[in-house]
């Protein structure tokens, strides 16, 4: 011990002298950050950064959200900003909301992932929505006095519940990008006046930059190319009235044709009848699956054409193939997106329907 | 100021304590302006040619005892009176007299130590031995429940402060010969009886040896507070950390001599000690054996957690809150921010004024009488806290966590390595206040470090956790398996025969 007080204690004093100590901060000083915008402004980029609704005293007075704006040539110095421009710390620990407006993402969104990346405080973890028709300023502003955050918190667990669409982090479209060359993230409209955010789809991402949307049955067929369908309710005409059921799953395999002859997906869709006036026959389930089977593949086909029409395989298709068809890969892999983009791939539909 | 050489060095003891030879003046003279001692001349059977002097000290012999055993068959015994002079000592000594030993000394010093413990002393005129009869009172308390380690489930009885009462319980549970009992006396003035006790067969001579060689170079006036030899038998100077455990409960002490320790009983303090004392004894209790293996697992793993709370709590939400908020979740961070809004204070002066408030408190109820005491606790825990929040004073969260620390730390079964940890809690506190999560990583580092440079009687602390005695470990230590699967006796990696049942 005797040894060791001194070693310590000059780790400290070197350490501080260095400023390689963390520096204390108070936390009642701060204002915590949770929703982060970034637009393309006129001379650089346009920051938007929103609190939350937050609380003050033992019994939690309610105070506005606190939104803060600024506009400068780089993100860095407009987060330095709007330092300038709160009573308090502006702390960037707790983003983890990140929208970024149309107009940005027709540019590239490559700089912002960047930043994100490289940011002591900020994190890759963060939820990321592109915003159609808008800016991410507006998104947030909509959010009024409770802020965004709590809406937008709802709508990834309601994504990772399956009732919404697939919640998408900016790590994993900045990993996608990098290594698929394409990427999406769902989508969020831009409200009229005071309304709710809502979502609209999903952005596809070529590159870094803004591919275009897939929205109604294309985003359904994109959920069902993913493997995580939305719950979505289905509604059949039969025989003997109407029958309603309700998708609880899809797994797709992807496989290589030999030779140039593209992409073949197989997906086994997983249903259960949810309303019907009489249990149903085997002929009625038949047909019932059927209808479900053209309406699933109609969604599928729909995606793959618009995905191939921008050229962005954002699902990694052609990487999930690879590992079903090692041997037929390596002679596409250098021009998978022009076999992609010029092959039409061959759809395979299975139902299962069960009866509850 | 320096002191003499000659001063400041210890005066070797006296042997003999008394240099003189044996007599009844001479023992007079060692008693001088000693109002308890007391003779009495006795005729034999009324015999005035034959007197004989019986000597004591009022208070530790028993006065029923002296009459019946010694005073009636001296004043009633005809023979006595009858018998040549000459074999008048030797009748004595070999029977006549009531008593269940009579011991013929020949020098002052055991007679002198013979009557303070309790005997009397009997001379003839013109001899120059005495006869020494034990008549001693054996007012004691009485063993009760030990009131530091309860039982819900288990023996109920308690080591008191007479040291053979405390080797008659361990001997009533430990009824093999091979229970070893060695008495060793401590204290140039309390001359102390204090016993060590361990199973032949099972417990390291290499450990016994070296207690009892620890025990004899105590040269102090008086054993009157554990410290007395806790403080002496392991080198405590460098560490709060204790390394001798102690108990209240004779079920627990012989369970350590079963497990290989050596254990060590003081007369006048109602404890005893088991060495060697490696970290996971202070983590264990009386009751984990009493209960369910996956019950006593539980809570044992429960030990441990609340130790590392204890230690960490108050260090871990300084360097959270000040230097590392972003890895608060953030809607407990909201409300943090929330109630630090109108704190006045810094959050590293208010956790270290409310441990300090904490100590405090606890101190003050434990000077204070029961009742009083818990009042204060209630008042000071309750009240003072409430107000200090609800004043702004310091933010609830602050009190929540010196709390939760504060109620961790009396989970440790052993008062001193609670009172350890507790001082070590401050350090980390201000580690964690200059440096954050470095600072308290340092902190832990040096706590791994210093723990691991500790020693208990030639066996590494951390024992239990390390591979320092070179011996395989029988059973884990964080949870208890079912007994029957505990076949290998744990004493501190240093048991003689290991293996405990078939």
């Amino acid at each position: 011990m005797k040894k060791l007080l001194p070693v310590l204690l000059t780790a400290v004093l070197v350490l501080s002298a260095v400023g390689a100590m963390p520096y204390p901060r108070e936390m009642g000083d701060m204002a915590l950050l949770r929703t982060m915008g970034v637009d393309q402004g006129q001379d650089g980029l346009l920051v938007t950064v929103s609190t939350g609704p937050r609380a003050r005293g033992l019994q939690g007075e309610r105070e506005p959200a606190m939104s803060l704006s600024a506009q400068r040539a780089s993100l860095s110095a407009a987060a330095l900003a709007l330092q300038g421009l709160s009573d308090n710390y502006v702390f960037f620990g707790y983003v983890d909301q990140l929208l970024l407006g149309e107009d940005l993402a027709d540019r590239g969104i490559r700089p912002v992932l960047d930043y994100f990346a490289q940011d002591v405080e900020l994190s890759l973890g963060a939820q990321l929505w592109l915003v159609r028709g808008g800016t991410a300023k507006q998104a947030i502003e909509a959010g009024g006095d409770q802020g965004l955050a709590g809406r937008l918190s709802i709508l990834r667990t309601d994504g990772e519940m399956g009732i919404a669409a697939i919640p998408r982090t900016a790590g994993e479209v900045y990993s996608d990008l990098m290594e698929l060359g394409a990427s999406y993230a769902p989508a969020l409209e831009c409200p009229d006046g005071e309304s709710a955010p809502a979502e609209l789809g999903y952005a596809v991402l070529k590159g870094d930059a803004l591919a275009g949307f897939l929205e109604g049955e294309a985003a359904r067929g994109l959920e069902l190319l993913e493997g995580r369908p939305m719950t979505d309710v289905l509604e059949g005409w039969l025989p003997g009235g109407q029958v309603t059921a309700r998708v609880t799953g899809a797994v797709t395999l992807c496989r290589l044709r030999p030779g140039d002859q593209g992409l073949s997906v197989s997906c086994r869709v997983t249903a259960q009848v949810v309303e019907c006036e009489q249990p149903l026959t085997q002929e009625e389930i038949e047909l019932f699956c059927e209808q479900i089977r053209a309406r699933e593949e109609s969604r599928i086909g729909e995606a793959l054409t618009q995905m191939r029409g921008w050229g962005a395989d954002c699902l990694g298709l052609g990487a999930r193939a690879a590992l079903a068809s090692p041997g037929v890969w390596p002679g596409l892999q250098g021009r998978w997106e022009q076999v992609f983009v010029q092959t039409e791939p061959e759809i395979t539909l299975r139902v299962e329907l069960c009866q509850s | 100021m320096s002191l003499d050489p000659k001063e400041s060095a210890p005066h070797p003891r006296q042997e003999p304590r008394i240099p003189l030879p044996l007599s009844l003046e001479n023992l007079e003279r060692a008693f001088e302006r000693c109002v308890d001692f007391s003779k009495r001349q006795v005729y034999l059977h009324g015999d005035s040619g034959r007197v004989a002097t019986v000597c004591y000290i009022a208070g530790m012999a028993r006065t029923e005892r002296l009459n019946d055993y010694v005073m009636r068959p001296l004043a009633q015994d005809p023979m006595l009176a009858s018998v040549p002079e000459g074999q008048l000592f030797d009748l004595l000594e070999k029977g006549a007299l009531y008593a269940q030993e009579a011991k013929r000394e020949t020098e002052l010093d055991p007679v002198v130590l013979a009557l303070i413990e309790g005997s009397c002393a009997l001379f003839f005129p013109g001899r120059a031995d005495a006869l020494v009869i034990p008549v001693a009172t054996e007012e004691k308390r009485s063993v009760g429940e030990p009131e530091n380690e309860p039982a819900l489930k288990g023996a109920r009885d308690s080591f008191v402060e007479s040291v053979r009462t405390n080797t008659s319980l361990v001997r009533r549970r430990l009824r093999a010969p091979e229970l070893k009992v060695t008495e060793h006396t401590v204290g140039r003035q309390s001359l102390t009886p204090v016993d060590v006790v361990y199973l032949e067969g099972i417990a390291d001579p290499e450990t016994v040896a070296r207690l009892e060689k620890k025990l004899d170079e105590i040269d102090i006036d008086g054993v009157e507070a554990t410290g007395n030899l806790e403080e002496y038998l392991t080198d405590t100077a460098r560490s709060p950390f204790p390394r001798l455990a102690y108990t209240q409960r004779p079920d627990r002490f012989c369970q350590g001599l079963l497990e290989g320790r050596v254990g060590l009983l003081c007369d006048g303090i109602p404890l005893g000690w088991l060495a060697p004392g490696t970290i996971d004894q202070f983590f264990k209790t009386g009751q984990d054996r009493a209960y369910h293996w996956m019950v006593a697992s539980a809570l044992s793993i429960i030990r441990y957690f609340c130790a590392l709370v204890t230690l960490l709590l108050p260090g871990l939400y300084i360097a959270l809150v000040t230097f590392h908020p972003e890895a608060i979740p953030v809607k407990l961070a909201l409300s943090i921010v929330a109630a630090k809004q109108e704190v006045p204070f810094s959050t590293i002066f208010e956790v270290m004024i409310m441990l300090l408030a904490f100590e405090v408190i606890q101190e003050a109820g434990l000077r204070l009488p029961g009742p009083i005491g818990a009042t204060v606790s209630i008042l000071g825990g309750l009240v003072v806290g409430n107000a200090a929040v609800e004043a702004h004073i310091v933010s609830p969260a602050v009190l929540i966590a010196v709390a939760i620390a504060g109620v961790a730390g009396y989970t440790m079964p052993s008062q001193d390595f609670g009172n350890a940890l507790r001082l070590w809690r401050f350090g980390l506190a201000i580690l964690a206040s200059a440096g954050g999560l470095f600072g308290l990583s340092l902190g832990c580092a040096a706590l791994i470090y210093h723990l691991a440079g500790l020693e208990t009687f030639g066996v590494p602390y951390l024992a239990p956790f390390t591979t320092g005695v070179q011996v395989r470990r029988g059973h884990p230590t964080l949870f208890r398996l079912p007994l029957p699967a505990m076949k290998w006796r744990d004493g501190g990696g240093k048991a003689y025969n290991r293996r405990n049942q078939r």
